[in-house]
């Protein structure tokens, strides 16, 4: 494909996307590269310093701080392309649909669309998180709920700029159905576009997951994930500030290299309008 | 000029019925049964059929639906969003004026500074446009959109009061308590002004008037402070104004962080103990504040500039 020849010429969009496989098959692979067990506590061993069998030390329950960072990444990273392939997704063939069919069907679609886009995000999270309970399904629900407006007005716009086009008259001319236009003609225009935002986006469903499971909404405790390691952390800051320093600098690193992405690709593929 | 005013005053009346009407079906949709929940929550020992009727009854739950939303609506104006489920002795509106103040004095110190730090630094970075400072304040915008707040404010946290113990951690009480929760906070907001000045300057540099305004011969900084910063400072501040709810309604991270009784904890502990009178009260409250400002700023805008008024 177009997209990924001019990807592979950048070494600064090949380093990053390098580094996020890496952190992705450490997640998968876990139990190989981790030292210890994430879950198994020893209160005698707690607040311990680095050492070879601890290679960050222990945290106040005396679990491998390393272990549980490693075994984090299967929450946090995972749950974050989840919540970004269902926003995709429904965004897509909302977006297809009201692009696609126009009259009354368009009509419906962006009216809700206008109002999802008109409410603060953060407390939409919260609405219907306090609505369904205090649950990992729920926090995905919840953020893929508020972000599927703005892919849907975003492909939408895409459709309509491309179903004029004359290869697509063309097409519809000799008989091609709609699936197959839309399969074989629209989505591969749109795909560029979809990859940046997605990339972008990650980072901040990243971001919200984490800072849900932080507030004790998303992930619960005993689940290493990065979020709540930092809100278990907090409490032990001034005895032991590596069981903090260790998540949050995960967090920096995982999101800004999903970020610097989104932006080498932006570059890359330059899209003539990103919403946002 | 007026039949837009009224236009948007009328449509925004419309939607603050909306947001009523959401917040009225949002408690309504509860999966359980709201008077067991208001049994449960009060810890009554055993649940009967009389009791949930007889709570069922209190709290007008037998009526239809419409006249339920009614009667809560007359309720709603007179002030009257029921009792915490979780202390009956206490109202919702209550706790909710209790810790209002608290947020709106986060908000508002965050907000200074915001516009303390962004315009001067916006102004700077356009007009030595890719000079070092320029490129070393874009490193740092970019690194603060990749920050989560909560971790920026632990890490101010430990560094500003366990390791140089300039600061307390937590609470409220002073004038020194409310320093770290709002740089936090104003942290996310300042990335996004200094862009929004630096492009919106940009942007005015290359238009005629400057170029007049230099051939006359005007010194270069009268120009660029009383031509283009005045002119990119109209469109900012209506972004800014627009964004006064969001900061009202993103304070609920920080606060839980610092532990500062505001609004946004009572929020975030509500949902734990399914207080859903007090969510329902906090997002009746940010909508409407939403549509309020949205609809003030756009008038205000409509006002200061010719051009978009001859548009509509």
């Amino acid at each position: 494909m177009m997209m990924w020849e001019r990807i592979k010429k950048s070494k600064q969009g090949l380093g990053l996307i390098l580094f996020i496989l890496i952190v992705m098959m450490l997640g998968i692979f876990a139990p190989i590269f981790t030292p210890n067990d994430p879950y198994k506590t020893n209160l005698v061993m707690k607040f311990q310093a680095f050492s070879m069998e601890y290679p960050l030390g222990t945290d106040h329950l005396g679990r491998c701080i390393l272990s549980r960072l490693i075994y984090g990444i299967r929450p946090t990273l995972f749950l974050a392309i989840v919540t970004m392939v269902g926003t995709i997704l429904i965004g897509s063939l909302m977006g297809i649909l009201s692009g696609y069919f126009k009259g009354w069907i368009d009509e419906l679609i962006m009216r809700i669309v206008d109002v999802m886009l008109s409410f603060p995000s953060q407390i939409m999270i919260f609405a219907v998180i306090a609505l369904l309970g205090v649950n990992v399904i729920n926090v995905i629900l919840a953020n893929i709920f508020i972000k599927w407006a703005w892919y849907a007005r975003m492909i939408r716009t895409k459709v309509l700029q491309y179903r004029e086009k004359d290869y697509i008259l063309y097409s519809r001319c000799i008989g091609s159905s709609g699936w197959y236009i839309l399969i074989k003609h629209l989505i591969p225009n749109i795909s560029s576009d979809l990859v940046v935002l997605a990339t972008l986006d990650i980072g901040w469903a990243l971001i919200n997951i984490s800072t849900l499971s932080f507030l004790g909404l998303g992930v619960q405790a005993p689940t290493p994930e990065w979020g709540a390691m930092l809100s278990e952390a907090k409490n032990f800051m001034t005895t032991n500030p590596v069981q903090m320093f260790a998540p949050g600098v995960a967090i920096l690193l995982t999101v800004s290299a999903f970020n610097l992405l989104g932006d080498v690709m932006r570059d890359i593929l330059d899209p003539k309008e990103v919403i946002k | 000029m007026i039949v837009y005013i009224i236009k948007r005053i009328l449509v925004s009346i419309l939607l603050i019925f909306a947001v009523t009407f959401i917040c009225f079906v949002f408690i309504n949709m509860i999966p359980s049964d709201p008077a067991e929940v208001v049994l449960r929550v009060r810890q009554t020992p055993i649940i009967t059929e009389e009791a949930i009727k007889e709570v069922t009854q209190a709290l007008g739950l037998d009526d239809p639906y419409f006249i339920r939303y009614l009667k809560w609506l007359r309720n709603c104006l007179r002030l009257d969003f029921g009792v915490s489920y979780i202390n009956p002795s206490r109202t919702v509106w209550g706790e909710f004026t209790r810790t209002l103040p608290d947020t709106i004095l986060l908000a508002l110190s965050s907000l200074i500074i915001v516009i303390i730090v962004s315009i001067p630094t916006g102004f700077f970075c356009a007009i030595f446009k890719d000079s070092l400072f320029d490129r070393v304040v874009r490193i740092l915008v970019f690194a603060t959109t990749s920050m989560p707040a909560y971790v920026v404010g632990l890490l101010l946290m430990w560094l500003i009061s366990y390791r140089l113990k300039l600061l307390p951690t937590s609470g409220s009480g002073g004038f020194r308590h409310i320093i770290m929760p709002s740089i936090t906070i104003a942290m996310t907001y300042i990335s996004t002004y200094i862009r929004l000045i630096r492009n919106n300057m940009l942007e005015n540099m290359k238009e005629d008037y400057v170029v007049y305004a230099k051939v006359r011969g005007l010194n270069p900084w009268r120009i660029s402070i009383f031509h283009i910063l005045k002119n990119s400072l109209q469109s900012c501040m209506v972004a800014i104004g627009m964004s006064i709810p969001q900061l009202i309604s993103g304070t609920m991270v920080v606060e839980n962080v610092f532990a500062w009784p505001g609004l946004g904890k009572l929020c975030i502990a509500s949902i734990f103990n399914r207080d859903y009178p007090i969510i329902q009260l906090y997002i009746l409250f940010v909508g409407i504040l939403f549509v309020l400002f949205n609809l003030i700023f756009d008038i205000l805008q409509h006002l200061a500039d010719p051009r978009i008024r001859s548009l509509s």
